[in-house]
């Protein structure tokens, strides 16, 4: 029989390769993709997504049991932490500057800078680092670790709508990567990016945080608004084809399937088996949706979407 | 490709008669496009618009049924590649694969487990969907034991599977009352099947590996021989290619209107998987991206509840305004003397309000009324935000115990409701915040008082 | 057209009335050739070929001038240039107008944007009439009834079968047949469809002159009353108040909120009631009449209006499934509805489309002719709320959108209507930062109305001072403070811009735009904007598509429609596509009046119209978020825009 013709796409746009670390440090690139995610017969994916461990500057006090147990001291420190994660085979670190927030503990610029030095030092993987998503407190916090890692091409976020400015302007000077988040719309994402590049932020320095739902908890509003967005960003929107980050670990595990150990309905079944799948079910549909960075948590479920991603390419 | 209501509009007959239930022709022709009605329920439809309105309607991926009058199963008939076009509307059937090699005990306690499995979510009762019960033993006896093993202890859907066409025929049999999937054609023995299916109307599989050619071929070959209802399983067991080749498949079918392919397709995630983590993994994969029909390995509550969960969440219908859960929310690490808020239950309105009060550093109370995904002023215009629905929030979520104050802020365009809400909240006092979620920081700061 | 060349030598450029000149290269600016000569020219866009008020005349000479929206054809040939992106080719001379010459000029461009007003024709057919009857005189041989011998003549000389009379007037109409000789004037009602015409008034003798009906528009923050001669169809007047019913609720949701309150409804028909009657009675007075000579009458008014107005609950009007008590209202005599005109005439009450589609935009569909258009038509009314009509001759639909009053000046900071004392067009200095101001009247502002709004908002824009999400630029703006005082600060209600400064008001404050402000006209304007496109995109015809955009409403007289394209409240089409027609509500009823054809086409018209509720369609979110930018987050969709703004994204719509 004749040949079946593949229904290739004619896609004009392509996803922004986007490049983390610099200057000594491990360098990753992501994006660059032709096609929609996994989509091999018409079009290439140069760069695989990346996976990225959050570590924490503060000893997190709210974790579930599993991940303190995969974990041990390691969460008391963030350059111990940072050095596990790269053990555990992290593409790169996603650091939560926690201590930071006022109704933790309050920290400031030099505890700040005492962190991501701590951080930098420990590991040489490219690094991103968001502030407590307070406006006054990530201006300060962020702006001092701008100053620590220059020419080191770091992440910083979160960038808002309300408050984008002076991160920015510090990526900019600095020549960092700027996280541009938004509430799950397609719309605002659009709009912090071209805000952000007005300004005078290059698109390339600038990774997508859509939002990320967990699995049962809006995980179809960031899978559709991320397929939208991707699907934009081929079409030709130089304004929607900015890589994409999840933080599908954190918003996995707050959730009360991975949290709750005590009176758990019998058909949830086993604690730990279900955590780890509810981690990984929402990592894998959103890498389906085009996520180019997800932030995990739990080692093991770092190793299945490995392996996951390694078959895929 | 599916026809705009303008287009739908040119068939009608244009009298605005009524007779359809709809005010105008236009306004039916918008519902006809939206698939919210039957093009047939216009009565004064002239023939060859009638034919020529189906022919563009045509399901281009056939909806194909299994399964007996306990648990009946719909898969198929999508019409878009992504569910924001529209939505998609029949979620994947989630089956256990049955070895007849497994003791009959074992199978017994499978069944029992999976048919009995039930898990509650925002209201809704989650199930498995059935059981594909595979010849691993090559024995017809041992195989039909085990049918009948599962058809007796439990309702659900079976498919059964097995390359000997005598051997299924028998199966078949049993199971006839069941409507079974039957698995599967090949290239080898597609036209014994394709007899089986025929005869018990069932519908077939058809399975082949090598490439979508041959698929295709197979497809064509078992139409040909009177099957309808086909499923098709292109034997995507990896992440190396299941992605492309169900994209691949569903576009032919949606874009190209391409017959052989406008089926619903079958999946078996965990034939490869080393781990449950990754048999989830593809499943999960699978679920998110066009499998019609997917068949575990293993099976067990803690992998079940997630996928039936991601199930649910890819094939909920977009169009529907996003919703928060009614509740009560934590912004930062509210204490109980912290500031308490009220707000509706859309989404973007929550954002904003959440976004502000964080951006504002004063950790705050932010209770969420369901107005039914309405935003602040549209709920309250529509009678969905008044005194009576946020009193019932405020007591329904027991505020009252996480805060040391009993004073709420109503958001400043419906100031108007305060004196009836203080009314309704007895003991309460009402504050009114700013009109723009914009100023929570300056009123927080410069005004609010509990 | 001259072209430039590149003669080496300078030119000189000579300025009238002055006589001032400069030696200047070719190619140079005009603009930058006064500045030599010290001839002062304002540029308060900054000379960005903007604002039009920088032109002086050729008188000889030659100049390179490229194409610009502020100049009339006319005008060009006059030999008016804009003086900021015009350059100099041979030698000059040019004159400099007076600044109230040179406001004539540009108020004369701006009024040529808005193309004269559609009036749709109809064949005048009144639904009152006045017929002279001479009857003969009673006799033995004729002895017939007096009533019988009046109908007898209608059949004779007009062809009337039969007649109904009411009670009062049968009880008088032997003594007035025969106090007048038996010539008498009758006027009859044939507003029943098909009915038999009711007798509503007999006069003494042959009466000529005007039949008077009225027109009447119950707006939700106005209402207006059209004294109509229907013989002539001229009109004697129009009149307008407040609605009465204001201080019980400026939006219609309030008022059926308070209209559910103990004697909250017949409150409510009794204030509207009697503004109608106030200014019936103070027309009929300015046309000496009286009142009760008014025979007919039509009222057009949003679906809750018309509720109040028969005294009808509305509170379903609100309530899911948006169900109104009525489309059609029965016709009803006036003394029944307390209108004070001729207690037996009938008063007509324009059917609605659905709970906020109301008779006020049935009427509107009349008078804007879009039932007879065979181009693709889109009809809007800003008023205190938004709806919008798009279809033509062959099917039409409509939707409803909850923009808000801000255009109406409601709600904001320094928000006026469009009176004396209203600032109404400002241009900004694209490098000073600094705005210059236009004032109805040319009086010290008072505040803003709807057209400055639009105006400051598209200049801001424009010139930086606000991103395109509307937040100021403060630090770019503090940079240009001049003697120390920044248009940019943070007051009591966050961040503001000045536009006129205390001392420059006639209200002893600094009148300002609020960030506030800002983000309730990206609504206003995003509702209305998102409701064209959604009601677009569910017919499935593309927004460039539409041939023709016809705009109503109080809002529509002043609006400048390049500055409302560039906010991204119109869509970004050609200029000539858009006219204004006034109040089209009360030009409807006015048809209707005048025309029972036109009555019979409005109860047409809204079989016909589709209507789309909003509330319940998906994308309307979706659509509205994105027109929360400026001008909206899909440049392409505006590209005039994006050519001012110099967009350097590349940009297609996302999916």
């Amino acid at each position: 029989m004749a040949p079946l013709e593949a229904p290739v796409e004619k896609w004009t746009g392509k996803i922004r390769e986007l490049k983390l670390g610099s200057g000594g440090r491990k360098t990753i690139t992501v994006g660059g993709g032709t096609t929609l995610p996994f989509v091999k017969f018409e079009g290439a994916q140069p760069h695989r997504p990346a996976i990225a461990i959050e570590v924490q500057d503060k000893e997190p006090t709210d974790w579930s049991e599993f991940l303190v147990s995969a974990w041990g001291d390691a969460l008391k420190n963030p350059g111990a932490w940072a050095k596990k994660a790269a053990e555990f085979g992290a593409d790169l670190l996603y650091i939560r500057l926690a201590s930071a927030h006022p109704e933790a503990s309050n920290t400031g610029a030099a505890q700040a800078k005492k962190s991501a030095s701590e951080v930098l030092s420990a590991v040489d993987l490219p690094v991103i680092f968001v502030g407590p998503d307070v406006a006054e407190k990530d201006n300060e916090v962020l702006v001092a670790v701008s100053d620590v890692a220059k020419g080191q091409r770091v992440g910083l976020g979160n960038c808002v709508e309300k408050n984008y400015k002076t991160i920015a302007a510090t990526c900019m000077a600095d020549g960092h990567v700027a996280i541009a988040k938004t509430p799950i719309e397609i719309n605002l994402a659009k709009q912090l990016n071209i805000l952000l590049s007005d300004v005078g932020l290059s698109p390339d320095s600038i990774l997508m945080d859509p939002t990320t739902g967990a699995l049962g908890y809006g995980l179809e509003y960031t899978y559709s608004v991320m397929e939208r967005l991707r699907l934009a960003a081929l079409m030709g929107d130089g304004m929607t084809s900015m890589p994409m980050i999840c933080t599908a670990g954190e918003e996995s595990w707050r959730q009360k399937e991975s949290k709750a150990t005590l009176d758990v309905p019998q058909a949830w079944g086993d604690n730990q088996e279900r955590s780890l799948i509810w981690e990984n079910v929402t990592a894998i549909s959103l890498l389906a949706a085009g996520a180019d960075i997800l932030v995990l948590r739990h080692p093991k479920t770092v190793v299945t979407v490995k392996a996951a991603l390694d078959k895929s390419f | 490709m599916a026809l705009t209501g303008i287009e739908i509009y040119k068939y009608l007959p244009k009298t605005n008669c009524k007779k359809c239930n709809f005010p105008t022709c236009l306004a039916f022709a918008m519902k006809v496009a939206a698939r919210v009605v039957d093009i047939t329920a216009c009565p004064d439809l002239s023939a060859q618009s009638k034919a020529a309105l189906e022919s563009a309607g045509r399901p281009p991926i056939r909806l194909v049924k299994f399964g007996g009058d306990t648990h009946k199963v719909e898969v198929g008939n999508e019409t878009v590649m992504f569910r924001h076009e529209k939505t998609f509307y029949h979620p994947p059937a989630i089956m256990v694969r049955i070895k007849d090699t497994a003791s009959k005990e074992d199978i017994a306690k499978l069944v029992d487990e999976v048919g009995g499995y039930q898990v509650e979510r925002v209201g809704m009762k989650l199930t498995m969907d059935g059981f594909a019960v595979e010849n691993a033993s090559k024995d017809q006896a041992r195989f039909l034991e085990a049918v009948e093993t599962v058809l007796a202890k439990s309702g659900l859907a079976v498919a059964l599977m097995s390359d000997n066409p005598a051997t299924m025929d028998a199966a078949v049999a049993k199971a006839a009352a069941r409507k079974p999937v039957v698995y599967a054609a090949t290239k080898e023995n597609w036209s014994g099947m394709a007899d089986i299916a025929k005869k018990h109307s069932c519908p077939l599989v058809v399975r082949d590996s090598s490439g979508l050619e041959n698929l295709v071929a197979l497809s064509e070959k078992v139409a040909q021989a009177g099957i309808e209802d086909i499923i098709l399983d292109p034997g995507v067991d990896s992440f190396k290619s299941s992605i492309d080749s169900l994209t691949e498949i569903r576009r032919l079918a949606l874009k190209k209107n391409f017959r052989p392919l406008g089926f619903p397709v079958m999946t078996f995630p965990g034939v490869q998987a080393k781990t449950t983590e990754e048999e989830a993994a593809l499943a999960a994969e699978q679920i998110s991206k066009y499998s019609s029909v997917v068949v575990l390995e293993h099976f067990s509550p803690a992998l079940a509840y997630p996928l039936l969960t991601l199930r649910l969440n890819i094939y909920t219908d977009p169009q529907k305004p996003i919703q928060m859960a009614a509740g009560i929310y934590e912004v930062g690490a509210p204490k109980p003397d912290s500031p308490l808020c009220i707000t509706t239950n859309f989404s973007l309105t929550y954002f904003s309000v959440a976004g502000e009060i964080e951006a504002s550093g004063v950790p705050s109370w932010l209770l969420i009324c369901d107005t039914e995904g309405l935003s602040v002023l549209t709920a309250w215009a529509a009678g969905k935000f008044d005194a009576e629905r946020i009193a019932k929030a405020v007591k329904q979520f027991n505020v009252a115990d996480k805060i040391s104050h009993k004073s709420i802020v109503l958001p400043g365009k419906v100031a108007v409701l305060r004196g009836e809400l203080e009314e309704e909240l007895s003991g309460w006092k009402v504050l009114v915040g700013p009109m723009e979620a914009m100023d929570v920081g300056g009123y927080f700061k410069k005004t609010w008082k509990p | 057209m001259e072209t430039l060349s590149d003669k080496p030598n300078k030119i000189k450029v000579v300025f009238q009335p002055s006589g001032k000149s400069a030696l200047v290269a070719p190619g140079t600016l005009v603009l930058d050739a006064a500045v030599q000569a010290g001839v002062p020219l304002d540029t308060p866009c900054g000379g960005q070929g903007r604002c039009g008020r920088c032109l002086v005349r050729v008188e000889s000479g030659n100049v390179f001038r490229p194409q610009n929206p502020h100049l009339t054809a006319k005008q060009v040939d006059e030999g008016w240039i804009l003086s900021c992106i015009t350059q100099v080719v041979g030698e000059l001379v040019v004159t400099v107008p007076l600044p109230k010459e040179r406001e004539k000029i540009v108020v004369q461009t701006a009024a040529t944007r808005k193309a004269a007003a559609v009036r749709c024709e109809f064949p005048r057919l009144p639904a009152v009439r006045r017929v002279y009857l001479e009857l003969p005189r009673p006799s033995l041989e004729d002895n017939a009834g007096d009533l019988e011998r009046l109908k007898r003549a209608l059949a004779n000389t007009q062809g009337i079968k039969d007649v109904d009379v009411v009670l009062p007037i049968m009880r008088t109409l032997s003594r007035t047949l025969r106090e007048a000789d038996w010539k008498v004037t009758i006027t009859l009602d044939t507003h029943d469809k098909g009915g038999v015409p009711r007798l509503i008034d007999v006069q003494a003798g042959e009466k000529k002159g005007q039949l008077w009906g009225a027109a009447i528009d119950i707006g939700t923050t106005n209402v207006w009353v059209d004294l109509v001669d229907l013989i002539s169809g001229r009109s004697a007047g129009r009149a307008s108040m407040l609605n009465r019913q204001v201080p019980r609720g400026e939006d219609v949701i309030s008022r059926i909120i308070y209209s559910q309150r103990d004697g909250g409804l017949d409150e409510l028909r009794q204030l509207v009631l009697s503004a109608i009657n106030d200014l019936v009675a103070e027309l009929a007075v300015g046309s000496k009449i009286d009142a009760r000579e008014i025979q007919s009458m039509v009222v057009a008014g949003n679906t809750t209006m018309a509720h109040f107005f028969l005294g009808m609950p509305a509170r379903t009007i609100r309530e899911e499934p948006y169900v109104p008590g009525a489309i059609f209202f029965p016709v009803y005599t006036a003394a029944e509805l307390g209108i004070k005109i001729n207690p037996y005439a009938s008063v007509y009450t324009v059917p609605a489309v659905a709970a906020y589609v109301g008779g006020d935009i049935s009427a509107g569909a009349i008078s804007s002719c879009i039932f007879r258009s065979d181009k693709l038509t889109l009809f809007l009314d800003v008023g205190t709320n938004g709806e919008i009509v798009m279809g033509g001759a062959d099917w039409m639909t409509t939707c409803a959108c909850s923009a808000g009053p801000a255009f109406e000046g409601a709600g904001m900071r320094f928000g006026v209507r469009a009176a004396k004392g209203a600032i109404e067009d400002v241009t900004i200095n694209t490098s000073t930062l600094e705005p210059t101001i236009r004032v109805i009247g040319d009086a010290e502002p008072v505040g803003i109305c709807g057209s400055g709004l639009i105006s400051a908002l598209a200049e801001m824009l424009l010139t930086g001072v606000v991103d395109r999400s509307g937040r100021m630029n403060v630090a770019r703006l503090q940079e240009k403070a001049r003697n120390g005082k920044s248009r940019a600060r943070v007051g009591d209600h966050g961040v503001e811009y000045v536009l006129a400064w205390a001392g420059e008001t006639s209200i002893g404050e600094d009148i300002v735009l609020t960030e506030v402000d800002i983000n309730n006209l990206i609504r206003t304007k995003a509702a209305i904007y998102a409701g064209i496109a959604v009601m677009a995109r569910n017919v499935g015809v593309p927004l460039e598509n539409v041939e023709e955009v016809l705009i109503g409403g109080s809002f529509g007289q002043h609006i400048n429609v390049e500055k409302a394209i560039q906010i991204g409240l119109l869509p970004d089409l050609p200029w000539d596509r858009f006219k204004f027609l006034g109040n089209t509500s009360l030009s409807g009823a006015y048809n209707i009046l005048m025309s029972k054809h036109a009555r019979a086409q409005v109860e047409e018209v809204v079989g016909k119209m589709t209507y789309f509720e909003l509330v319940a369609d998906a994308s309307f979110m979706d659509e509205f978020t994105a027109a929360m930018f400026l001008p909206h987050t899909e440049m392409n969709r505006f590209p005039s825009v994006a050519a001012l703004l110099g967009d350097r994204h590349e940009s297609s719509g996302t999916p």
